[in-house]
């Protein structure tokens, strides 16, 4: 393999591994942004997007849980993934909304501290539920037929097909999210909103119901994430707080309350990971061969704390801290 | 709870206030008046200590030997001293969560580090007990100070999620381009614990009557470091840093304006935390004498972090019944027998109690118990 | 030489310069107000001072020293205190904890390794704190928790926790707003008698003009973020540039 087409390989690879992280950092970034409010729980809006589309997409037996014990081993709409594509978003964009209305606005005034604690039990909570229900093992959620098995690219040669709708998909919903903000009066207030709460409220604005509509779109695109990210990895109850990490990582590299941010920072996340899962060091004359993979997670994390001193308010961050 | 943390010549006065407010005509009672010097004398630093020192000592005669008591808990020595460890954990944990409102979620990576540090010692440099913990603790102490810098450059929310960042790495390196120290996937397993000061095989019963009481020298040896850590916080609460940290929990701002250095009071509040992580971590390994990865994991730092809301933040004692509280869930009701109805469910009932005391009861289980002790205390007087 | 004093203090927020070039001096023991329409950068003007905000352009000289490097706990233990305009208190300690804090803060320094060391082992402590609470008339409330205390006494205390860091230069940002009559004037005495007893140098941002002209020795009047006036009560009293800057020039 040539050098141009591993690099090719690495940065496709990164883009499909960074659109998931996009996906989700975008939502927490916004709502961090305008809210001031700290999701612990967004992962689980990953996590019920992935079972949701799971259950609309196809069947799946599950082999323990109390579904099962009550006689629902074998489970699911069998509607096909481009159902489960459009209903889960709707379906987990509501959820948001609840969550706005019930769990996040009733502690808005309350410490970073409490608003924390909440949501991180919540996320307990339901990833517990999901292991109550479906129990804990892994599943394994099927790749659209239409997408399934390698397409022939030049340079790279096979290369999984779904990976890149992943791709396709995520720069579409960024496009219409980043448009939806700039260039629409409802981003308008928003953007407002990011910079200065009480300013936007002075002028007399309301600005509950576009806030509820960031909770809601945000919520929603980590519902996507679930979907599209599902058939890349096993499916189990874990997943969702274990995405969460990296995607708060994303935001922090980013810049709090940027679109742009969170996507240049879920680009550097992925391809710093691809990079280092694929690159080895070769010297056969000192009998060095050095595979980096096992480096791959410690580096996402190193490149945060590189920026993090360089630059603490994030490579698209405003100077204006959120305390 | 604060009591502890008042100035000890206060708690006469607080006392008489408390009383008036009670109902003038009732301050001459003798519940009263026996209360006044009971709340006096709790301050007090000896009493701490000696109470601590008496719950420590009867507490796994309780929870596994005593009759009926011990029936209902189900509980067993081994779990006695597991619960102590935690409860140093939890204990410390407040420090930086109760006092200085600062919420961590990197802990996993203190007590981790702790415990590795510590079975890695026993390993290879010394076989003695109090050396493997003082070598545990001095690593997690240089390690609190990194990451507290690091984590404290940004304020606010930035603090829970960069501690989770870092810790997170730090669990990745273990993992696997340190699993030639680690023992990566399949953790620590070379761990060696020698007999205590040459002597005592920690594994071995105490004699006669302190080991109907206490059990083994193992659990007697991490009680001792129990009393040790209370009546260290304790003085720490009672030290100049103990109203700084309260004063930059309550008005950061106001703290640095009367001319506290507030970053470095919380840099300490994190390394003061975090030699408690160590020193619990450290304990941990030579309970099991096993470091699992898994404890380096960010579940770990979850747990800590329930364990203390659930006991109740910012009290003394609370995070340490809570760290019993969730260990008792975590190893007999999910364990089945007499708890089969419930125990599938076990971590979906701590997770949606623990949303309810963040909702309902932020002061937790300690708190509820403050309560119901005032309202049984205001109702003698009434009579 | 000035106790302190200002250098082309100048501040921008993006297009908006809130002080504009502000050169002062406050001598020691003087009482200077610094008055001025809304949004004139009278608030803007004290947190830089304070090292709150960062300038623009220009230099904060105290005691002879540039501070416009320092950290804001520096600046407090140098001897700059700050009186808030919401009462910055420390809602869930008792009012004796509350100044506890400030007179540990000037008995102690900004940061020590005691963290063993019995908080009862600092005599001055508890001695400024309760010398402090008398001043301010809170000394019987002193186990009150300070969330609990009326409007005006948190505004007392807030002023108490800024006296107990015993500073030299009392910034003192409205210190009389949202009270009663009775409760101002009170304030204003409690103003005049600390600065008697412990020689403090004040400058005071404030609406009250009787008040201002009552209490100042020397008044600077700002207008976007500019000096557009200074001198005696009787000088401003008469200034038109004055009147004009208040709407208009109605009567002061």
């Amino acid at each position: 393999m040539s050098l141009v087409s591993e690099a090719a390989r690495i940065l496709l690879n990164g883009l499909q591994t960074g659109a998931i992280y996009v996906l989700l950092a975008i939502g927490l970034s916004i709502i961090l942004g305008t809210l001031k409010f700290v999701n612990f729980a967004h992962g689980a809006l990953y996590l019920i997007g992935l079972y949701a589309g799971l259950l609309i997409s196809q069947e799946t037996t599950f082999s323990g849980g109390q579904l099962a014990e009550f006689g629902f081993g074998t489970i699911g709409l069998d509607w096909g993934f481009l159902a489960a594509l459009l209903i889960v978003p709707a379906l987990v964009f509501v959820l948001g909304i609840a969550m706005e209305r019930f769990v996040a606005r009733p502690f808005y005034d309350r410490p970073d501290t409490d608003q924390i604690l909440l949501t991180f039990g919540l996320a307990i909570v339901a990833q517990q539920v999901v292991r109550v229900l479906f129990s804990g093992s892994s599943q394994n959620f099927a790749q659209p037929s239409w997408a399934a098995g390698p397409l022939q690219l030049p340079l790279i040669g096979g290369f999984p097909q779904w990976r890149l709708w992943v791709i396709g998909i995520t720069a579409v919903l960024v496009l219409i999210v980043y448009a939806l903000i700039e260039f629409t009066d409802f981003g308008l207030t928003v953007r407002a909103g990011t910079q200065d709460t009480e300013m936007v409220q002075l002028l007399g604005i309301d600005i509950s119901r576009p806030y509820v509509v960031v909770f809601g779109i945000g919520a929603a695109l980590a519902g996507v994430a679930g979907v599209v990210g599902g058939p890349l990895n096993v499916v189990n109850p874990t997943v969702g707080t274990d995405i969460l990490v990296p995607a708060f990582i994303t935001v922090v590299i980013g810049g709090l309350g940027s679109i742009r941010g969170a996507v240049l920072g879920g680009l550097i996340l992925g391809i710093t990971e691809s990079f280092l899962i694929q690159w080895s060091l070769v010297i056969p004359s000192l009998g060095i061969d050095y595979g980096f993979a096992p480096w791959s997670q410690v580096g996402i994390y190193a490149i945060a704390a590189v920026i993090l001193l360089v630059r603490p308010q994030g490579l698209l961050g405003s100077e204006v801290d959120v305390s | 709870m604060s009591d502890e943390s008042a100035n000890p010549t206060d708690a006469p006065e607080t006392e008489a206030d408390g009383g008036k407010t009670l109902g003038g005509s009732a301050s001459e009672n003798t519940v009263t008046r026996l209360r006044t010097r009971w709340e006096g004398a709790r301050d007090r630093e000896v009493t701490v200590i000696g109470l601590t020192i008496v719950g420590v000592a009867v507490f796994p005669y309780l929870f596994a030997r005593a009759p009926v008591v011990s029936d209902l808990l189900q509980g067993y020595q081994e779990l006695a001293s597991l619960m102590l460890v935690w409860g140093i954990f939890a204990i410390g944990f407040d420090i930086l969560l109760g006092r200085t409102g600062l919420l961590s979620f990197g802990h996993a990576a203190l007590w981790g580090t702790g415990a590795y540090a510590a079975g890695w010692a026993s390993a290879n440099i010394t076989e003695f007990p109090l050396l493997v913990v003082l070598i545990g603790v001095s690593v997690t102490v240089v390690l609190s100070v990194v990451l507290g810098f690091l984590s404290l450059r940004r304020g606010g929310i930035y603090f829970a999620i960069l501690t989770l960042a870092f810790a997170q790495m730090i669990y990745y390196m273990a993992s696997a381009p340190l699993s030639f120290i680690t023992g990566g996937d399949n953790g620590f397993t070379g761990v060696e614990i020698g007999s205590f000061l040459g002597v005592f095989d920690l594994g071995t019963e105490l004699p006669s009557i302190a080991g109907t009481l206490i059990g083994t020298w193992r659990y007697a040896f991490i009680g001792a470091f129990l009393v040790f850590s209370v009546a260290a916080i304790h003085r720490v609460l009672n030290s100049p840093y103990g109203i700084v940290f309260r004063a930059i929990r309550e008005n950061e701002q106001r703290a640095q304006f009367v001319g506290f250095n507030v970053w470095r009071y919380k840099l300490a509040a994190f390394v003061l935390s975090g030699t408690f992580a160590g020193l619990a971590g450290a304990l941990f390994t030579i309970h099991g004498q096993y470091v699992p990865l898994s404890s380096l994991y960010w579940q770990t730092s979850g747990e800590v972090v329930i364990m203390t809301v659930l006991g109740g933040v910012g009290s003394l004692l609370g995070p340490l019944f809570g760290a019993g509280i969730y260990l008792w869930v975590e190893y007999i009701v999910s364990g089945g027998y007499p708890f089969e109805w419930i125990a599938p469910y076990w971590l979906l009932v701590l997770g949606l109690v623990f949303v309810s005391v963040v909702v309902l009861f932020p002061e937790g289980v300690w708190g509820l118990v403050g309560d119901l002790r005032r309202r049984v205390a205001t109702r003698l007087e009434e009579q | 030489m000035a106790l302190l004093e200002t250098q082309g203090l100048t501040k921008r927020f993006g297009g908006l310069t809130a002080t504009d070039d502000v050169n002062l001096a406050v001598e020691e023991g003087e009482v200077v107000s610094v008055i001025g329409p809304n949004g004139a950068g009278k608030t803007t003007l004290i947190n830089q001072i304070t090292r709150l905000l960062d300038p623009s352009e220009g230099d904060i000289v105290f005691k002879g020293e540039s501070i416009v490097e320092a950290e804001p706990h520096e600046v407090a233990q140098r001897g700059v205190s700050k009186s808030f305009q919401t009462a910055s208190i420390f809602p869930d300690l008792t009012v004796e904890q509350n100044a506890e804090i400030a007179a540990l803060g000037a008995e102690h320094g900004s940061f020590r390794l005691n963290f063993f060391r019995h908080r009862n082992q600092y005599p001055g402590v508890s001695e400024g704190t309760r010398k402090t609470l008398e001043a301010v008339s809170l000394w019987q409330k002193r186990n009150t928790p300070a969330s609990d205390l009326p409007y005006g006494d948190k505004r007392r205390l807030e002023i108490g926790i800024a006296l107990a860091s015993e500073p030299d230069l009392l910034l003192m940002d409205e210190p009389t707003a949202g009270m009663s009559p009775e409760e101002t004037n009170a304030t204003v005495s409690l103003v005049e008698t600390v600065k008697e007893e412990l020689g403090l140098t004040l400058v005071l941002i404030e609406h009250d003009m009787e008040i201002v002209f009552g209490i100042s020795d020397r008044i600077i009047v700002l207008n976007r973020g500019r000096v557009i006036a200074e001198g005696t009560p009787e000088e401003i009293q008469g200034d038109p540039d004055v009147q004009e800057a208040y709407l208009g020039g109605a009567d002061l």
